[in-house]
């Protein structure tokens, strides 16, 4: 047992203590062996479920999921809750079309929804730490206003012809490698490494290295673990818990960019109950709702098996209905865990 | 001691609604000096003890750091002027490591901006060995830590830096007898040292074989305050009950003197 932990600590858990490590290793490879059995399941199931074509749709609907999700991780270490992720990413989408329609060129345009995202992030924090509203209502105020925002600007309709440029995003790969066949129409030899799961990758580097290394990690964990000791110690709680709401809200506006490419449309009604797929995975993933513990890597399993599970039973032909029990027990299921971990 | 104070406290306030926590409160600490602080649960000995660290902000009087007003809006600003707090809470984050918690709010960080783990774990490892040569699960959670363990953490932390006012608020509560004994030589360590220190404590004991002075205080307001020589603990456990000293005290005391 105590070489499964110094495992851990040599995968640079630094900083966060053995005997908790050792916890979350157990549940990390619970977490993993779920995430095969699962593969395993769905593959025997459905003979199309490992085709390069759906390892793909996967990968974007985790994408999207584990972006959430790492924002989601950090607001949950400090101790609160971003109920309003589903809508930001709709309203930063939204203000991202706009933009491109306005005539801004892709890029800066893709960085107005970001910044949207950061700015309703921003205000979550503000109304938390200033107004002292409790997050889960606080969040749940701006899940409202940033959809009706989204379905105010837009007349409720969605917003189209945004242009090739747009799409890139989230239909491209990086090394995609074409062929065009004498009929003319293109076949895909390779198909590449679809930019949302680079992106993802990026971003989960950056966060896991923001939370392990840098002093604002630590303070985040010191914030959700004791918020009073913290203070007391001289962490600034407000700071802290500011940054991680305005960076929850950051990373809704980009995934909100990843969806929208991807339909190469702006949907105001885009992106509704997402906020409880990336919740669901921070928890599966070893977050605690009550503070001071949680991964980006496991909340990069958590999406995994989230998008697989979500992929999975419709390939299988389950209906969204059940899916949608599926995946409620599951919540409810990761969170008795979570609570079964505080009882230790 | 006619030397000047470290800290003054002047006409210290402090109201929670209708609830008067602190009120009037002056207390001075002079370098080299312990200060016994003492009164009932509720006396409001923590709210002036936070006040002076900078976590509570205090509704009137004045804070004088070397003869200089300072206002404290937060807990750096006290730790600043070198006033380190033990709190009575330990105010410890439960999920962190010991090296974690020793440098809260003041990580050592590299060339880059990174947290320097090493560096934290190397000097947590040599300052907690000092106050207790068992202690070597440093990377354990501090919430799997024994009470004793944890209290020592938090001296830890006060001491580590460079302090000059020390405040520690029932520092002993949590602790056992040889821990307990661990730290009443350290505050005479540190007392010799030249800092100023204030004990918060309910043990008599301790107060009078540590203490240069007492100040008691009662519903918010300071009782008395005097040189330990010139009270019993009978004495002062009538200032802590009855908000007063004995009838034939002064008449004691003048006979003492005059022997
Ligand atoms: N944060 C607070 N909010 C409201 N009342 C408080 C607060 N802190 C302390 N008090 C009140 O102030 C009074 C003094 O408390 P405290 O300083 O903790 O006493 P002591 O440390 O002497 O036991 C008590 O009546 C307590 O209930
Ligand atoms: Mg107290």
């Amino acid at each position: 047992m105590p070489e499964a932990w110094r495992i851990t600590r040599i995968g640079g858990r630094a900083g966060l203590p053995d005997a908790q490590a050792s916890f979350l290793y157990m549940q990390r490879l619970s977490a993993i062996l779920t995430l095969f059995l699962l593969i395993l399941g769905f593959s025997l199931a459905s003979p199309h479920f490992l085709s390069v074509n759906n390892t793909l749709t996967v990968l974007l609907q985790t994408s999207v999921i584990g972006l959430l999700g790492i924002g989601l991780t950090m607001v949950i270490i400090t101790g609160g809750i971003d109920l309003s992720v589903g809508s930001v990413l709709a309203l930063s989408g939204v203000m991202s079309a706009l933009a491109v329609r306005s005539g801004i060129p892709v890029v800066p345009a893709m960085s107005v929804g970001v910044l949207t995202g950061a700015a309703c992030g921003g205000f979550n924090g503000i109304v938390i730490t200033k107004l002292r509203i409790p997050p889960f209502v606080a969040t749940l105020g701006m899940m409202l206003i940033a959809r009706g925002l989204a379905l105010q600007i837009t007349g409720a309709a969605p917003i189209s012809g945004l242009g090739r440029a747009f799409g890139q995003l989230g239909n491209g790969a990086l090394f995609r490698i074409t062929e065009t066949q004498p009929n003319g129409f293109p076949t895909v030899i390779f198909p590449g490494i679809p930019y949302p799961a680079i992106l993802l990758l990026i971003v989960a580097i950056g966060a896991a290295y923001l939370l392990r290394r840098r002093q604002i990690g630590r303070h985040i964990y010191a914030t959700g673990s004791n918020e009073e000791a913290a203070r007391l110690s001289g962490v600034r709680t407000d700071r802290t818990k500011l940054y991680a709401y305005t960076m929850s809200g950051a990373l809704a506006g980009l995934s909100g960019n990843v969806l929208m490419s991807r339909l190469v449309t702006a949907q105001p009604s885009e992106g509704v109950m997402y906020e409880l797929d990336a919740i669901a995975a921070a928890v599966i993933g070893g977050a605690s709702l009550s503070g001071g513990v949680g991964t980006i890597s496991g909340t990069m399993i958590g999406a995994f098996i989230i998008g697989i599970l979500r992929n999975g039973l419709n390939m299988s032909g389950v209906s969204a209905f059940i899916q949608q029990i599926v995946i409620g027990f599951v919540v409810i299921g990761a969170v008795w865990i979570d609570q079964m971990r505080n009882r230790n | 001691m006619n030397q000047s104070p470290l800290v003054e406290m002047i006409d210290i306030e402090k109201h929670f609604g209708g609830v008067r926590a602190v009120e009037k409160v002056s207390i001075d600490l002079y370098p080299g000096e312990v200060v016994g602080v003492l009164g009932h649960n509720g006396a409001g000995k923590s709210c002036l003890m936070k006040i002076l660290a900078g976590a509570m902000q205090p509704n009137g009087g004045e804070i004088r750091v070397g003869g200089r007003t300072i206002e404290f809006q937060e807990p750096n600003d006290a730790r600043a002027v070198g006033i380190e707090t033990i709190y009575q809470t330990l105010a410890l984050a439960d999920h962190l490591d010991a090296p974690a918690n020793l440098f809260l709010g003041r990580e050592l960080k590299t060339r880059f901006g990174n947290l320097d783990e090493p560096r934290m774990l190397e000097a947590a490892r040599k300052v907690l060995a000092r106050l207790n040569p068992n202690f070597t699960n440093l990377r354990d959670p501090v919430s799997s830590l024994s009470g004793g363990q944890r209290q020592v953490i938090a001296i830890a932390r006060a001491i580590y830096f460079d302090t000059k006012i020390l405040i520690m608020d029932e520092p002993t509560a949590a602790l056992g007898p040889s821990e307990t004994k661990m730290v009443a030589d350290l505050t005479l360590k540190l007392r010799d040292e030249g800092l100023g220190i204030l004990l918060v404590s309910h043990d008599m004991h301790d107060v009078f074989d540590l203490c240069d002075r007492v100040v008691v205080m009662n519903k918010g307001r300071v009782v008395g305050s005097h040189a330990i020589d010139e009270v019993t603990k009978d004495d002062v456990l009538s200032l802590i009950i009855k908000g007063e000293l004995p009838a034939d005290w002064s008449a004691r005391n003048l006979l003492e003197r005059a022997e």
